[in-house]
């Protein structure tokens, strides 16, 4: 199972739209993780992938190899979902909202 | 001086009992070479004046002294055994404040012997000589007096302890380093304060090039630490109008030579001086009006003098690649090459990347920094560098204005931390608080002081950084940095996780964890102050190897197992800053990359070595090693060490460090390399250093030494 790492920030304008995706997966059932970049954890975690921008969002695979990553943009939930099939198996490919 | 009070030996008899002053026949030679009889009142007046004692008190103790002289049977006194005995007196009666404030400084006649006879190894670019023993005494008094009135007795308790390092106590009357603009002395000429005659702005570029010299040798006598020099080719360009190669060529030598002189100025040593080279025109000078000779306007911007620019650049680094008279590397001046995405886009680059990474193999002096994105950056010391915010980059229309400093620099012992935390992640993360807590209050402390100095304006003893030719005081104290280093990154992660940084993702994580810790904080107080606290990667030179002593001697037996290099030789020394182990076997690329995820915490600057050894590079190998660097990683700058023996016999200097001459055999030799941020030999480098030294691990097997677009030339 892959993991979906979000970085946010306080003062960020785009934030909010990509925390809303991560809620979604969340209910879904994926496994998000969200870093917020004016902690010790989430500006750790964002030094570690380079991170220099909020909104980002880093997709990694099991053996904690990054897959794809979004930097300073807000992707659409549909483009994640892509990405989290192939390591998300039970993950429903349809947008999600309103389903179980 | 001491003052030398004698007893006349048939005038002794007369104080078995109670005498008056007036009867003591005792003289004392004063350092205005008279001779005075002894008189106690002046005890009395001494400690008025340097102290808050109340004058009957004081009456009582210059008594008690006096008595206690003529009871003695010493037939000898002198004035500073006075001081000492009216000491004891404050003592006695817990006196503490006023016992500080009559304490006398100085250093016993055993050590200043010693001092006069063997050389200093606390800094490596101090030479042995008069100058240089002058140097090393005052700044023994300046740093008692900077640990007794310039900061409290908590700060300088914490910097004796080894939790902090004060960097430059012995220049506590000084700002640390520097970023400088020519344009200042290409529009206002050099009138210094104090100086005997005052010159106008130069019409030619020797002059300009005479000028730069002495003022920056004035600034030397400023500034505790390097000083850095913007776009100097740059600024050069509108003087060299119409050069032929011959003399572009020779001024690029008097310009290296006239930097890489021992005994300019103080103490000797050479001025440690940055410069700062672009191939490209920087955004921020693209559109700004040139200043040429005589200091006018030319009339056109600094885009226009592309060519000659970049033909000094050139120049510059053809002075280089011969090194000296006997081939060794230049030690200064430092060249600092700025990487941009615009110098890609810049037409030559190629040809000049080729150029600049040849002296790098070759001679070791280029250092790469990286200026990615929008950041324009001002490179100073090994590393100190100054981001260009909006501000500033108003203040480059008016480029003399471009003047920054930090002022002071205080490293935190991070395997301090580690010891004191005992393997508890809340309590690790609060001392490191606590700490940081401390340097920004030794900060305030020096500001403080600071700023005394500077309030007695152009007559006071900061004349030349309170200047005001334009409309600041030279030294701009609202862009000052006030820089908190570290030393021992991966000895608190090994403390306290297990595992150094480079053995486990989960400890280079926690590593980066700790440095996020550091970053927050500084923000933090710099928003509470309004002044600006940055992290900054500190050289360390003789700092690692003072902290990891004073922890073998406070925290065994668990230091033992922690310090690196060899216990039992004495060269034992922490890893500087956040790099990883010195010995780690990585591949450079990863080395630079991972070091390089620390940089953006960074932001007065950071740097990674690649120790090469013996190996020589080719140009090309090291070029794309640049190009990717640039491309693939966050690091901020980077510098190759190359590794060369030079022969004290028949001068000719070889490649790698050996015992003996491999052209003449003999064995008065001297290793030369890079100790941290600058070359040095390595008879002057402390223990620690040399330590470190010997488990670097050299990059030799990475780099190809073919030629991949040259034919090879053996």
């Amino acid at each position: 199972m892959g993991f979906i790492k979000i970085f946010t920030k306080a003062k960020c304008p785009k934030c909010p739209a990509v925390k809303e995706i991560g809620k979604e997966l969340k209910k879904q059932g994926v496994s998000v993780l969200t870093y917020d970049l004016d902690t010790i954890d989430g500006l750790a975690e964002a030094s570690f992938y380079s991170i220099r921008s909020t909104p980002s969002i880093v997709i990694e695979d099991d053996e904690e190899r990054e897959v794809i990553s979004w930097r300073g943009v807000v992707p659409t939930l549909q483009e994640v979902k892509q990405h989290l099939l192939p390591l998300t198996p039970s993950l429903s490919p349809s947008l999600g909202r309103g389903e179980g | 001086m001491a003052s030398v009070i004698e007893m006349k030996g048939n005038q002794q008899e007369l104080f078995k009992h109670e005498v008056e002053t007036t009867d003591m026949a005792l003289f004392v030679r004063t350092s205005d070479e008279a001779m005075l009889g002894w008189d106690r009142q002046r005890i009395v007046d001494a400690l008025m004046r340097e102290t808050y004692v109340d004058f009957d008190t004081a009456k009582e103790i210059a008594r008690e002294v006096e008595e206690l002289i003529a009871t003695s049977k010493i037939k000898m006194i002198t004035a500073p055994l006075i001081r000492e005995l009216v000491d004891t007196k404050l003592v006695e009666r817990g006196l503490e404040q006023a016992r500080k404030m009559h304490t006398r400084l100085g250093m016993p006649l055993y050590d200043v012997d010693q001092l006069i006879l063997h050389p200093n190894k606390e800094n490596a670019n101090v030479p042995h000589g008069p100058e240089a023993t002058n140097l090393t005494l005052a700044e023994r008094i300046k740093k008692e007096y900077a640990l007794l009135t310039v900061f409290s007795q908590e700060i300088s308790d914490a910097h004796m302890r080894g939790d902090i390092h004060l960097h430059d106590l012995g220049f506590i009357d000084r700002p640390y380093c520097s970023g400088q603009s020519l344009e200042y002395i290409k529009r206002f000429g050099l009138s210094l304060p104090n100086s005997i005659a005052m010159a106008k702005p130069a019409k030619h570029p020797e002059v300009l090039l005479a000028h730069m010299v002495k003022f920056a040798a004035a600034l030397q006598s400023h500034f505790a630490g390097a000083i850095g020099w913007d776009s100097i080719n740059l600024f050069f360009a509108p003087y060299l109008v119409g050069m032929s190669n011959r003399e572009m060529e020779q001024l690029a030598q008097m310009m290296i030579f006239e930097f890489s002189q021992q005994a300019v100025a103080r103490g000797g040593q050479a001025i440690f001086t940055d410069l700062n080279l672009y191939w490209e025109i920087p955004k921020h000078f693209e559109n700004v009006p040139a200043i040429g000779p005589g200091g006018e306007f030319t009339g056109k911007t600094y885009s226009d003098y592309m060519e000659e620019s970049q033909r000094f650049a050139k120049a510059l680094f053809d002075v280089y690649q011969e090194g000296d008279g006997s081939g060794r590397p230049f030690f200064f001046p430092k060249p600092l090459v700025h990487i941009t995405e615009k110098f890609f886009q810049t037409h030559g680059h190629t040809g000049f990347l080729d150029h600049i990474c040849d002296v790098a193999s070759e001679k070791g002096n280029t250092y790469f920094v990286f200026d990615r994105g929008e950041t324009a950056k001002i490179s100073e010391c090994c590393r100190l560098s100054f981001k260009l915010d909006q501000t500033d980059l108003e203040d480059a229309k008016h480029p003399w204005k471009m003047r920054y400093c930090a002022l002071q620099n205080v490293t935190l012992n991070l395997p301090r931390i580690a010891y004191l935390a005992k393997g508890d992640d809340a309590k690790l993360f609060s001392k490191i608080a606590e700490f940081i807590e401390m340097a920004v209050k030794a900060h305030l402390e020096k500001k403080l002081f600071i700023e005394k100095l500077l309030s007695l304006g152009e007559k006071g003893p900061l004349a030349l950084l309170a200047m005001q030719r334009d409309e600041s005081p030279y030294l701009r104290m609202g862009r000052a940095s006030f820089l908190v280093g570290m030393v021992g990154l991966n000895e608190l992660v090994q403390i306290h996780t297990g595992r150094e940084m480079h053995q486990s993702k989960q400890a280079f994580k926690f590593g980066l964890k700790v440095i996020a810790h550091m970053k927050l904080l500084v923000d933090k107080f710099s928003q509470r102050y309004g002044m600006r606290f940055v992290l900054e990667q500190t050289p360390a030179e003789s700092t690692a190897y003072r902290f990891a002593k004073l922890d073998l001697k406070f925290h065994s037996p668990r230091s033992g197992h922690i310090v690196k290099g060899d216990i039992s030789k004495g060269e034992v020394y922490y890893t500087n800053s956040t790099y990883l182990n010195n010995s780690a076997v990585l591949n450079p690329i990863e080395r630079v990359r991972q070091e390089g995820l620390f940089h953006p915490l960074i932001e007065a600057g950071a740097l990674t070595h690649i120790w090469l050894g013996e190996a020589r590079p080719s140009r090309s190998s090291l070029a794309n090693f640049v190009i990717k660097t640039f491309q693939l990683t966050q690091n901020d700058q980077i510098a190759f060490s190359p590794e060369f023996t030079a022969c004290n016999r028949c001068h000719r200097t070889s490649r790698g460090l050996r015992s003996s001459c491999t052209y003449c055999g003999a064995e008065d030799v001297e290793g030369i390399t890079r100790i941290t941020g600058y070359f040095t030999k390595l008879s002057s480098w402390n223990k620690g250093k040399l330590g470190e030294l010997r488990d670097r691990y050299r990059n030799q097997a990475f780099f190809s030494e073919k030629d991949e677009r040259m034919a090879v030339d053996a």
